[in-house]
């Protein structure tokens, strides 16, 4: 263990002597972040697809025929106008339409309740109705649409029950003009407590509450360039490797009473400290810089040693298909380029479309990105258990492939 | 007694169609002695020394060093030997001391131990005053004594080194083998390989020549000059008349054989010191005067000539 530790402590202390790795592990990830972040100023400005929606109506409608106001959600939310932003389909049941936000065949549910019909068109002021919305947590864009086209129809409702509750109330005052039921019905709806509170939406998450930080753009980029320079950062470190036999300190390292395994393990560990470090210290310099709230500190630890894992398992199976350093390093470019490409490093995770979103599984750092931005809505562990899991296992096999080919090279 | 005995030792790559790089290499070396390599660029030196260091795995043959085979117990003989590889082995980035301590720690060595060995070996390498500074700071002959310094931290019992002195500068090389002459006053057995014939003369107790990855001859340098079978070469020119002063020359006493080549007369003998004042005396008295005349010993260039056909640089 001592000697494992003194050939990755040898190579973390070369890293951190290397000015142009230096720049390129931190400065570089920074500055694109920074550049990103102003130019999409902070707020979004990506190109998104339609939000995948599945409504379910129980409204069982009102007293009288052809009254179901949950019915008219439901057409404007299918509605062609909204064809371009949302991609609306129905489901039977309240459980059914969860399930499917679940399983992620749609980002938000839009649950309309039995009772919806009976409290728009109902005599009582004071009854309340909740139209729930159930939402993916890394659907950002697409349930803020969602949400926003849903509240204003129950805005829409809310004015009406509010005109009418205020013209109730003139009718007893004896033939008011229609500007004064008009006043009278403004007054009612922008009265706090009063009918306006009555149709509301409520939000809920399959797997993280709702928190009431937003995730910043900034947060998100910075987070897609982390994973993207660790693979370079890692990259640096591994090829020493090819290095080290290419000016013979291998075959000498080779010639003393140290094993193979222990030299390739101390390599290993380099590599993955190396890209630790990297990591928190990004970690930190976007808190400090840009403000952002990375998460919960146990899920940021999971992520950081997760995407470690797995940024330190690719550039060793990389290498140990590189004969020199130059090939390594122009096979690991092309490699890390195309996994950010197809894994949304540069674009984001959330409303990238179907097929993108589907090949994102496919990368391991289309799922850390997905669990770094469950992490910065306040998911705990729990919620990013997938996102942790599913690159460990890439960052496993990585490693067991680079293991077992760097064997056959330096036995 | 042998601390170092190689048997049949043979190296293909890529069998079997692989160039055979050592083909049935046999020497042993005594404990205490310093033993030479010698042979042209490719002639198997680097490939013998690998095996023996456990890089390369044998095709045939084995090694057995201090008691342990190079083929069953590669770990053990690697706590026994040191290696100075031909090309500068270190990282450059840091320091003759950093350097030193990472490399004792692959020794095995810690704590006060290695702190103690670090600093005898800078003492030994003369860069006490230089141990801070990075390695790629220094000259080539500084980088040979680090390189050197690396493989006597865990004091060895046999020292493996693979042409130490290629490309650097007289002073360096003189202060390497005035080093590599103390090391063996000190009970260190050395190999060493070299394709410099003088340096092989100068250092090694034996020397055994390979070519073409066979050992072709073996033994002391006095022993494998005798291999040649004849004495000094002298070479002479004279002002006039060169063929009636070698016809002269052949009758003085201690004078084997002499030869007219091109413009110069050569000749051999078995004690130059004897017959050089008798050829100045002939030619004095047959009125000529010699311009030029060289002496060549028997060496080590003229035995792998005499072997091979072919001169050493080749």
């Amino acid at each position: 263990m001592r000697k494992i530790l003194a050939i990755a402590w040898k190579d973390l202390r070369s890293t951190l002597r290397n000015r142009p790795a230096l720049v390129m592990m931190l400065v570089a990830p920074l500055g694109l972040a920074a550049l990103l972040g102003f130019a999409f100023g902070g707020s979004g400005g990506f190109d998104i697809a339609a939000t995948k929606v599945v409504v379910a109506n129980l409204d069982r409608g009102g007293a009288e025929a052809g009254q179901n106001a949950g019915a008219a959600i439901q057409k404007i939310l299918t509605s062609k106008d909204l064809s371009d932003v949302l991609d609306t389909k129905t489901a039977t049941s309240a459980d059914a339409a969860r399930k499917a936000v679940d399983n992620g065949s749609a980002e938000v549910a839009v649950i309309i309740p039995a009772d919806f019909t009976s409290v728009v068109y109902g005599s009582d002021p004071a009854a309340t109705s909740q139209v729930e919305l159930y939402e993916n947590p890394t659907a950002e864009i697409g349930g803020s649409i969602a949400e926003g086209i849903v509240g204003q129809v129950l805005a829409d409702f809310n004015g009406a029950r509010a005109a009418a509750a205020g013209a109730v109330a003139l009718r007893d005052s004896g033939g008011p003009s229609a500007s004064t039921v008009a006043a009278r019905a403004a007054e009612t709806f922008t009265h706090a407590g009063g009918v306006s509170a009555g149709l509301q939406v409520t939000q809920r998450s399959p797997k993280v509450g709702k928190s009431g930080t937003d995730v910043s753009v900034t947060g998100s980029i910075l987070a897609g360039m982390m994973i993207f320079f660790m693979f370079f950062g890692a990259a640096n470190v591994a090829r020493t490797i090819l290095t080290e036999d290419r000016d013979g300190t291998m075959p000498r390292l080779f010639t003393t009473p140290t094993g193979h395994g222990t030299i390739i393990a101390g390599k290993f560990v380099a590599v993955f400290l190396t890209v630790l470090v990297q990591a928190v210290v990004l970690l930190i310099a976007g808190r400090l810089i840009f403000s952002i709230h990375w998460g919960r500190i146990d899920v940021v630890i999971l992520l950081t040693v997760v995407a470690a894992g797995v940024a330190g398992g690719l550039a060793l199976l990389v290498i140990s298909f590189a004969k020199t350093p130059a090939q390594a390093g122009a096979i690991g470019s092309g490699v890390y380029l195309v996994l950010a490409l197809l894994g949304g490093n540069f674009t984001g995770t959330a409303q990238t479309g179907t097929t993108y979103a589907f090949i994102q599984r496919f990368t391991p750092n289309g799922w850390l990105l997905h669990g770094w931005d469950t992490a910065m809505r306040g998911g705990g562990v729990a919620d990013i258990r997938w996102q942790a899991l599913v690159p460990l296992g890439f960052a496993v096999a990585f490693f067991f492939f680079a293991v077992l080919k760097m064997r056959r090279r330096f036995a | 007694m042998s601390i170092v005995e190689v048997n049949e030792l043979r190296k293909q790559y890529d069998p079997p169609k692989g160039v055979v790089a050592v083909d049935g290499v046999s020497f042993d070396i005594a404990e205490g002695e310093i033993f030479s390599l010698l042979g042209p660029n490719g002639a198997g030196k680097s490939t013998t020394i690998s095996m023996l260091s456990c890089l390369l795995h044998p095709s045939g043959g084995d090694a057995i060093i201090a008691g342990k085979s190079v083929v069953s117990a590669s770990q053990a003989v690697k706590e026994t030997i040191g290696v100075v590889p031909q090309d500068i082995a270190l990282y450059p980035d840091m320091s003759a001391r950093e350097n030193l301590v990472f490399w004792g720690k692959m020794y095995g060595l810690s704590g006060d131990v290695l702190k103690q060995r670090v600093d005898e070996v800078l003492e030994l390498i003369t860069l006490v005053d230089r141990q801070k500074d990075r390695v790629d700071k220094f000259s080539g002959g500084m980088k040979r004594r680090v390189n050197i310094g690396v493989a006597l931290l865990h004091r060895p019992k046999v020292l493996y080194l693979d042409e130490p002195t290629v490309g650097i500068d007289p002073q360096s090389r003189r202060s390497i083998l005035d080093g590599i002459l103390a090391l063996r006053d000190q009970g260190m057995t050395i190999l060493y390989t070299t394709h410099y014939m003088a340096e092989a003369q100068e250092l090694s107790d034996r020397i055994g020549i390979v070519d073409h990855g066979k050992m072709i001859a073996i033994g002391t340098h006095e022993e494998l000059v005798k291999i040649v079978g004849e004495g000094a070469r002298v070479t002479a020119r004279v002002d006039h008349y060169l063929e009636g002063m070698a016809e002269r020359w052949r009758e003085v006493k201690g004078v084997d054989k002499v030869d007219v080549e091109e413009d110069e007369a050569v000749l051999l003998t078995d004690d130059p010191n004897e017959v050089l004042p008798r050829l100045f005396e002939a030619a004095a008295a047959a009125g000529s005067r010699i311009t030029e005349i060289n002496v060549t010993e028997p060496n080590l260039e003229m035995v792998f000539l005499h072997l091979t056909g072919r001169a050493l640089r080749e």
